[in-house]
């Protein structure tokens, strides 16, 4: 029996083996966030919120999470439906008080990349802006202390927290990191659009002239024909994170836009350049809901626009024809833009079964 | 009728007023690996010293700019330029931002004459008249470039940074 220490020397030798490979097991599981190479990484995942599998199924269920509010009764996809590439189909919203917000939900489709979130880029950080609709007594309502005991209560997310977390309470703080990990994965990239830039659709002649003049500037004395849209519009995901007065008002009284938060009165009006993507399903548009129709919007880009003092400089030199103030298209290049606007329809990110009600049972 | 005419009026009003206020209130900032951040209004532009070149905007014609060189606004804000641009200097880069926070990059050796022979200016006047509003009161002329993609209008602020 001189062997008795060695084989208790091997059994706690291999016993190690035994508690590594259970806290293994425990681990959490980084998320592979998939998008187009042409998309770049031009972001940012604060480095104590790493997105993991486990960190967005519990950010999903959050997201649809009544529990959140102050009546029970909204989540925040009540004015970000999935079906409406997350937007909620109203001019303005409606949360817990019936009162409505005082601008339009925003689709959430691509916020990864996005730094200053909101219409007027106050925010900046998912973490960070997710405490304004829980909070906002017309949205949620609700303190993130009381959201986080209301959680607490349940028997379904303490485990989740821990789980993620790693600690034995729920705070609001992991409330916003999961909620953040949850909408850092809302990736819109297979639209028709996208699948023609890999040739796997075909864009019909009206929708590759509409795309021509949404990507292309007026140049008459080339004659070129354009909406210029890109140039606010553009780039590979169709997004930059700039800030454009569209003349949209003369002056901006009611809501000033960015000038509410630089106090510079340059930006008087100005707001972020919205994602065009899904833009189909996103209607009624612009900050205050105020244009119905797409149709509307290109009225406004062509004929309308007010000549206020900010109108952004492009707007203000972009003319198809010499007697025109304005774009001066014909309807039926306002036609193509439109059918080419309806190519950033992602079906395939609208039905996604990753990004659905949770609770729901499936049919 | 007089009520209309009023309101016109009052908005005409507004309107020059923001409009005027906006065009002084406007600086552009010198920040990040500096010894002496700035912030410019169009009078410190007029004590600077001052260079004109003429180059191709978009529009295919060639202008007037008048202003200050990239170089000169640099150097009083003391950036490691000329002889100090050498060793880890050179890893320095330029982030250039606009009013409506399009943002474009330059290496801190592209911009320094002595460095790369090229000329950079900060433009407040073009063909003779200050800059328009939307345009100035300052923006980038890099006439040497075949794009003007980098010229950019109503330049807010110039950052420089060590790429780390
Ligand atoms: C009562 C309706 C309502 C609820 C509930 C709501 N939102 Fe929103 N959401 C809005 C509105 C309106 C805006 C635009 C507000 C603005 O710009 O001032 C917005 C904007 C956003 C944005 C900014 C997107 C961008 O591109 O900048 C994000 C992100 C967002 N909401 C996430 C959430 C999350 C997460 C929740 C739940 C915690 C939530 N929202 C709950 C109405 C709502
Ligand atoms: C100078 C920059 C600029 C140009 C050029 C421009 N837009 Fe916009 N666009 C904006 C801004 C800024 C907004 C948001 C304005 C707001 O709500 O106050 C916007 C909003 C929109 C919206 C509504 C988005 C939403 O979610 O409600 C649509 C649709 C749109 N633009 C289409 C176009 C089309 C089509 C063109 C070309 C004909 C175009 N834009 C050209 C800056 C621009």
């Amino acid at each position: 029996m001189r062997n008795i220490p060695l084989l208790v020397a091997l059994a706690v030798f291999l016993s190690s083996f035994w508690v590594e490979t259970k806290e293994k097991k425990a681990e959490l599981h980084p998320y592979k966030l998939e998008y187009p190479s042409s998309f770049g990484s031009r972001f940012v995942i604060p480095a104590d919120n790493p997105t993991t599998e486990e960190g967005v199924a519990l950010g999903r269920m959050l997201f649809y999470e009544p529990l959140l509010s102050s009546t029970n009764t909204v989540s925040c996809a009540s004015c970000h439906e999935q079906t409406k590439a997350f937007s909620d189909g109203r001019p303005l919203s409606i949360g817990v008080s019936g009162k409505p917000t005082r601008r339009n939900s925003m689709s959430l489709a691509n916020l990864l990349w996005v730094k200053n979130l909101f219409w007027d880029g106050r925010v900046s950080g998912l973490e960070n802006q997710a405490i304004f609709p829980m909070t906002h007594p017309d949205e949620m309502g609700q303190s993130l202390e009381v959201s986080a005991k209301e959680l607490a209560k349940t028997t379904r997310y303490p485990s989740l927290f821990r789980q993620v977390f790693g600690t034995s309470s729920i705070t609001g703080e992991q409330i916003t990191k999961a909620l953040a990990q949850f909408e850092r994965t809302l990736i819109s990239a297979d639209s028709p659009y996208d699948r023609s830039l890999k040739g796997n659709y075909t864009l019909t002649a009206s929708e590759r002239r509409g795309m021509e003049l949404f990507m292309r500037g007026a140049a008459p004395e080339r004659g070129v024909r354009g909406g210029n849209c890109a140039h606010c519009h553009g780039g590979a995901k169709l997004m930059q994170e700039v800030f454009h007065n569209n003349g949209l008002d003369s002056i901006a009284v009611a809501d000033r836009g960015k000038q509410e938060i630089s106090g510079d009165e340059l930006d008087n009006g100005r707001f972020r350049v919205a994602t065009l993507r899904n833009i189909a399903l996103t209607a009624p548009y612009m900050h205050d809901g105020r244009f119905n129709t797409l149709e509307q919007v290109l009225d406004h880009y062509n004929e309308h626009f007010h000549f206020s003092p900010n109108l952004s400089h492009e707007l203000r030199t972009s003319h198809n024809e010499p007697t025109k103030q304005r774009l001066g298209l014909t309807s039926s290049e306002k036609k193509d833009i439109i059918a080419f606007l309806h190519t950033l329809t992602d079906s395939i990110f609208i039905t996604n079964p990753a990004f659905s009600n949770p609770f729901e049972t499936k049919k | 009728m007089i009520h209309a005419f009023l309101k016109l009026l009052l908005s005409g009003i507004l309107v020059s007023v923001i409009g005027i206020q906006g065009l002084f209130a406007q600086t552009l900032s010198v920040t990040g690996e500096v010894k002496t951040p700035l912030s410019l209004t169009s009078s410190d532009f007029q004590s600077l010293e001052r260079i004109e070149v003429t180059a191709k905007d978009r529009d295919g014609k060639e202008h007037r700019y008048a202003g200050v060189p990239l170089t000169a606004i640099l150097r009083k804000a003391g950036v490691t330029l000329g002889g100090e641009l050498r060793g880890e200097n050179l890893s320095k880069y330029i982030i250039a931002k606009a009013g409506d926070g399009y943002e474009v990059l330059f290496s801190l050796a592209e911009v320094d004459a002595e460095f790369s022979g090229r000329t950079i200016l900060v433009a407040d006047s073009v063909d003779g008249a200050p800059l328009p509003q939307g345009v100035g009161p300052f923006r980038l002329v890099i006439p040497d470039e075949k794009r003007p993609a980098r010229w950019i209008r109503e330049l807010k602020s110039i950052e420089i940074r060590f790429a780390k």
